[in-house]
């Protein structure tokens, strides 16, 4: 089954970017479609996050961008306080990481939901 | 009524420290007016404890509007959240909307969106609180109001308003406005109305870009400037004094960084009082004493 994940980017988004070591104000969102079972990467996508250059809230603002778009597993750096509480509500599922390749990144979410199994 | 602001862009400058010595040596020399302090720097207020008063006055609620959402009415159709310029409100799929209360600023946008009539019109909440007190030091004798938000609170401006209009109701013939740092919507707020604004700065490169800002700010709502330098001699003051020209400030004024002031500052009293022959405290003699004349100017009457 196909599960959808969400990583705030650095620059230009998709696997090859790098995770942005921010969540709210982070420049886009690569999202990603994998197959739970085989790892197998089946469609990416970049977002614009609307928390980028937001006056305040882009924790919330981003989180609610997340939700729209489907995502069940967040996987970037730790969200701040509005940030976790929003994603909790909107049951996407929190994986902490950063300093690596958005590749990388959804790598690492699988093995750890796998884990969590 | 005459306003005097004073603010300056950087935080640390000495505003709160400027703004007390002004009303202490005002309310002393033109005691005939009535003159209240406005402590509007809501995140942090402090000239309480430069005017060493151990504890505020008289303490009422900042009430901003909330909104509260009646789920019997809600559709989760989402209006709410779009609206919502803070992103105080999220909604997940099939779930219904829901209010982070530190992240609202009380707009009603929400209310005014929703189509079902679901968000109530007149709910509240505590965003912080004003305090009364009135102060009397040696010949001084005035009101002091302060302005504070709760502990967490992200949106200043409707405290600053709030404290502002709590500072009006009690008719001043003089009203100071001490302002937090910075140059946002908090920050116009409290200096909306002045006679004069004081721009309290430091002879450092951050000072100076600092000043740049708040010039901006005060020039572009049309009020007369004056510049003051306070820490002066701690660097060089060609690019402020560049700055206070090129903006047309009327006046600079340069506060000596002294012992005095700072042992009068540590001491809660302000420095006119505790060391009035103290360059630190002449200087600030001097702008009271100008700034004085404004006010004679426009309410009528002598220095006594």
């Amino acid at each position: 089954m196909a599960l959808r994940m969400g990583i705030p980017s650095m620059e230009t988004g998709g696997l090859d970017d790098m995770v942005a070591d921010r969540f709210g104000r982070a420049k886009v969102f690569t999202i990603v479609d994998v197959d739970e079972k085989t790892g197998k990467i089946l469609n990416v996508e970049v977002h614009e996050n609307p928390g980028y250059q937001a006056g305040s809230g882009a924790g919330v603002k981003a989180s609610q961008k997340l939700g729209d778009l489907g995502v069940k597993v967040y996987v970037g750096p730790n969200p701040g306080p509005n940030a976790y509480a929003a994603l909790s509500y909107l049951g996407i599922k929190i994986v902490t990481i950063t300093g690596v390749k958005v590749k990388e990144a959804v790598e690492y979410a699988l093995r750890q939901l796998r884990e969590e199994q | 009524m005459f306003q005097v602001a004073v603010t300056g862009g950087k935080g640390g400058t000495g505003k709160s420290f400027v703004a007390t010595n002004l009303a202490y040596w005002l309310s002393s020399k033109l005691d005939r007016y009535r003159l209240v302090l406005a402590d509007l720097d809501v995140e942090a207020p402090n000239d309480h404890i430069l005017l060493g008063l151990d504890e505020l006055g008289k303490r009422e609620d900042i009430d901003i509007y909330f909104p509260k959402i009646d789920y019997s009415k809600c559709t989760s159709c989402g209006a709410c959240v779009k609206v919502c310029d803070t992103g105080a409100i999220i909604m997940g799929p099939g779930r219904p909307p829901f209010v982070f209360p530190r992240l609202c600023s009380g707009c009603k946008a929400c209310y005014y969106a929703c189509p079902y009539k679901a968000i109530s019109p007149n709910s509240k909440r505590v965003l912080g609180y004003t305090y009364v007190t009135p102060v009397k030091a040696g010949p001084a004798l005035f009101t002091l109001v302060t302005g504070m938000i709760r502990e967490g609170e992200e949106h200043t401006p409707p405290a600053v308003v709030a404290a502002k209009r709590k500072a009006l109701s009690l008719k001043p013939d003089i009203l100071i406005v001490d302002t937090g740092a910075g140059t946002g919507n908090a920050i116009s707020a409290a200096i909306q109305g002045s006679d004069l604004v004081i721009a309290v700065t430091e002879p450092t490169p951050l000072g100076a870009h600092d000043l740049e800002a708040i010039l901006k700010v005060s020039r572009g709502m049309g009020y007369r400037v004056w510049v003051a330098i306070n820490r002066w001699g701690i660097g060089p003051e060609d690019e402020v004094a560049t700055l206070a020209h090129r903006y047309e400030a009327e006046r600079i004024y340069r506060i000596p960084y002294s012992r005095g002031a700072v042992e009068a500052y540590s001491k809660g009293v302000p420095v006119i009082e505790y060391r009035p022959n103290d360059p630190a405290a002449k200087a600030l003699e001097a702008l009271s004493t100008d700034v004085a004349g404004l006010i004679l100017e426009k309410l009528g009457g002598g220095v006594q």
